[in-house]
């Protein structure tokens, strides 16, 4: 009875110094609270609506007669693409998409107009600039969908004349047509498709590394028996109470990412915002598990940040979320599942875009469970550790 | 000749400071070597093909058969599977064994014998863009051939090409320029390699800045710094971390593209004639970061975090067009900004010297405002400050002393 008061006493005392700590010394502060909120804020406002708009293109008219200069002006009627400058021809053109002014431009050349009159199908070519992708391929749908605009017209006009009726002109002009559904996204959301994996991908980081700083740093300010003397040289008491308050700042963090993605910004949350909640939850106390399981296994602050590092930096491209991980080489495809942002990132993609239930992601939960269960693999390494260890740099 | 003699001092003993810190090791050479080699192996496939689609069609005709085939034959689409219905094809998606769909309707064949238009429809799980890229493009390409034959067929009396030439009469052909499969490694490892010159470097200073300020709080100091002029100091320091960063650089942009089979059409002297001044901003830059390093891993939880926005902020993912001003305005303080940019269009883009012009102006613009901002922050460890703290450790030592006797 009389030890239980002691124990539940020590936990306390070790979450008030930790707190105590936290707030002395401003690199917490820091990396808890303005750096998330910095980070969020960044990505939710770089790519306001979502979709680039008016994206600077450039024209090589070397025909410039009527009926060039009015496919030019449909062009510009596009949200996405804005006419910018006239070249006088294609070195020029080249040149200003070297300096960056332009992403793209369109090129027409001599004697166009003259060969599509005389029905001699001549080629307009749209030249981008494909080492910035995202801005090529929005404006290959522009072009794409202008082209189809602009021979359409002329055709269906033709038609018409012809007598053909209305349900026989589209069946002359494109027998088959493809319809695309994007699942969820429909306006393809450049900013909801990076945003909601950034966002905790970017928390997920500094987690590992404040646990890892947070542990280790007290062996080499030499205060770490300390700490351990207060939780009754109980590491599962130790940790507890350092780690506590740290998760309750992490879990505001964590429902403020929330709040910015599904709530301001509206993205879409088919399965309601529980599913959703419960993963972003998981990832932070998988996330202080992994720095608990680094630092016991490496009893070095330095190593264990360096590692902790390449962990977190390498789980953006890993996960998947924006080069699929079916492309990758086989190593790194099996790799990818030690990371616990792919779990992650398949969770949100069945339960925020999908909608499905629960189990239909019940491997991604399972494997986060055991990311959870990493610290009590060798938790004495890291009490011997906080007693023994000197730091060396 | 008194100061060339401290400036190489202070250049001999940073280089091998450098050299024997495993913490600085790590990210002064490990990070550089590994990080672009990890980065271009994973992305080495530079775009993904095959992705698994399963088909519903219910017309199971002729036609959609042959649709089907040509779209199985594209290198983007492979049909994993045939399904009865939409229910049984969205399971096979939800249980991750396929990304797209493509629903035949069973009118499809009747719209096509009537002469009107006949819809395919595709679906796409919308967990990557590049799915939807690969199936809309796959069918795109393959219904714009079969239409090309039912056209011939419907117009009647007219031959292919002037059934082509009624439906276009004016052909649109699309270019990708200096990226031409549209590829991930091609469009975002030239960008990786230049961040990782500048993280590293700041991550590799601060943690020499922040072992220099653990030292002097316990009233050690490295006996190279003493009876040095902070601007022999800067000198020195940056003589050592240009030497080591030039060999890095020569691995990261040259060995490391050419492994990989990645663009590379620049010149080398406008490379060079580039890249010399985005280290000399990236150097200057770390050394007035490295002012706040109150110890050795500080800035690694500081400043790590901070590379994916400065990749994006740099405009090489989202363009620099769509951008609020603010962002836009902030990215000039950091070198990576304009380093990637300027690197990319030399490098990817075959751009000459004057091609880069702002770029090169930005840079140089860093480097000095950050060669000064550098001067003032060793002016203030290395200067006056240096003295209090030899008379602090003066005084420890007398008390010391005092309480030996």
């Amino acid at each position: 009875m009389n030890s239980e008061t002691t124990e539940k006493k020590g936990v306390w005392r070790v979450v008030q110094r930790e707190v105590a700590r936290m707030l002395s010394q401003p690199v917490y502060v820091f990396c808890m609270v303005v750096a998330p909120l910095i980070g969020f804020l960044f990505f939710t406002t770089l790519m306001g609506k979502g979709l680039p708009m008016d994206i600077p293109v450039g024209v090589v008219d070397e025909d410039n007669t009527s009926i060039t200069r009015q496919v030019l002006r449909n062009l510009d009627a596009f949200q996405q693409t804005a006419i910018v400058k006239q070249y006088a021809n294609f070195g020029e053109a080249r040149e200003a998409m070297q300096q960056g002014k332009i992403y793209a431009f369109y090129y027409i050349p001599e004697g166009t107009t003259e060969l599509a009159l005389s029905s001699k199908q001549p080629t307009v070519s749209f030249y981008t600039n494909a080492a910035y992708l995202i801005p090529a391929s929005l404006e290959y749908r522009d072009m794409k969908t202008m082209a189809e605009l602009a021979s359409g017209a002329i055709a269906r006009e033709t038609l018409y004349a012809k007598g053909y009726a209305d349900s026989q002109v589209m069946g002359i002009l494109q027998p088959i047509k493809m319809e695309m559904h994007a699942i969820s996204n429909p306006g393809l959301n450049y900013s909801q498709y990076l945003s909601n994996i950034l966002l905790p991908a970017m928390l997920m980081l500094l987690i590992f590394q404040v646990t890892i700083y947070s542990i280790h740093s007290e062996v080499k300010e030499g205060t770490s028996k300390h700490w351990l003397e207060l939780a009754d040289n109980n590491i599962y008491k130790a940790l507890a109470g350092k780690l506590l308050p740290q998760l309750l700042v992490w879990m505001v963090m964590g429902a403020t990412y929330l709040v910015l993605l599904y709530a301001y910004w509206d993205f879409p949350l088919k399965s309601g915002l529980w599913p959703m909640a419960l993963a972003s939850l998981l990832l932070i106390v998988v996330s202080q598990a992994f720095g608990v399981f680094l630092c016991e296994a490496l009893p070095s602050l330095r190593w264990a940040l360096s590692i902790a590092t390449l962990w977190g930096v390498l789980s953006f491209p890993i996960s998947g979320f924006s080069f699929p991980q079916i492309a990758f080489p086989a190593p790194l495809k099996a790799l990818s599942y030690l990371f616990p942002l792919r779990h992650y990132y398949l969770i949100y993609v069945d339960q925020a875009l999908n909608g499905l239930p629960l189990h239909y992601s019940w491997v991604n939960y399972a494997a986060l469970l055991v990311f959870l269960a990493l610290p009590l693999l060798f938790p004495n390494r890291l009490k011997k550790c906080l007693l023994e260890y000197q730091y060396t740099r | 000749m008194k100061w060339l003699h401290n400036i190489l001092e202070v250049f001999r003993e940073e280089l091998h400071n450098s050299i024997f810190d495993e913490g600085v090791i790590v990210f002064f050479f490990v990070v550089p070597l590994l990080y672009p080699l990890l980065y271009a192996y994973l992305y080495g496939n530079e775009t993904v093909r095959e992705v698994p689609t399963v088909v519903v069609d219910l017309a199971n005709s002729t036609t959609s058969r042959e649709f089907l085939r040509k779209v199985d034959a594209t290198a983007d689409v492979e049909i994993v599977g045939h399904c009865a219905d939409m229910q049984e094809a969205k399971d096979l998606i939800h249980r991750r064994k396929a990304h797209c769909l493509i629903y035949i309707p069973a009118e499809f064949d009747y719209a096509l014998m009537e002469g009107r238009q006949a819809v395919v429809e595709l679906y796409s799980d919308m967990g990557s863009m590049l799915y939807y890229k690969a199936v809309l493009a796959s069918c795109t390409e393959v219904s714009l051939a079969m239409n090309q034959d039912i056209k011939t067929q419907r117009l009647v009396g007219a031959t292919e090409k002037q059934a082509s030439t009624f439906a276009y009469p004016i052909k649109y052909e699309y270019v990708p320029m200096f990226n031409t499969q549209s590829g991930f490694a091609t469009f975002l490892i030239p960008a990786v390699l230049v961040m990782v010159i500048q993280q590293t470097m700041v991550l590799g200073i601060g943690m020499m800045a922040g072992e220099e300020t653990e030292k002097k709080r316990r009233g050690i100091l490295e006996p190279h710094v003493i009876g040095k002029k902070p601007i022999e100091m800067l000198f020195g320091k940056s003589a050592a971390y240009l030497a080591i960063y030039s060999v890095i650089s020569a691995y990261v942009f040259c060995l490391v593209p050419h492994w990989f089979h990645l663009i590379q059409i620049g010149k080398w002297t406008d490379l060079v004639a580039f890249l010399f001044p985005y280290l000399l901003a990236c150097l200057f830059f770390s050394m007035t970061l490295s002012s706040i390093a109150y110890n050795r891993e500080v800035f690694i939880i500081m400043f790590v975090f901070v590379s994916v926005p400065l990749l994006f902020i740099s405009g090489i993912s989202w363009p620099t067009c769509s951008m609020p001003e603010f962002w836009k305005v902030v990215s000039w303080l950091f070198p990576s900004t304009f380093g990637i940019n300027g690197y990319v269009k030399i490098n990817s883009m075959g751009a000459v010297l004057r091609d880069v012009k702002p770029e090169l102006i930005g840079l140089w613009v860093q480097t000095i405002v950050y060669g000064i901002t550098a001067w003032l922050v060793y002016y203030r460890s290395y200067g006056k400050h240096l003295k209090d703290i030899i008379e602090v450790a003066e005084e420890r030592l007398q008390a010391r002393w005092a309480d030996y006797l």
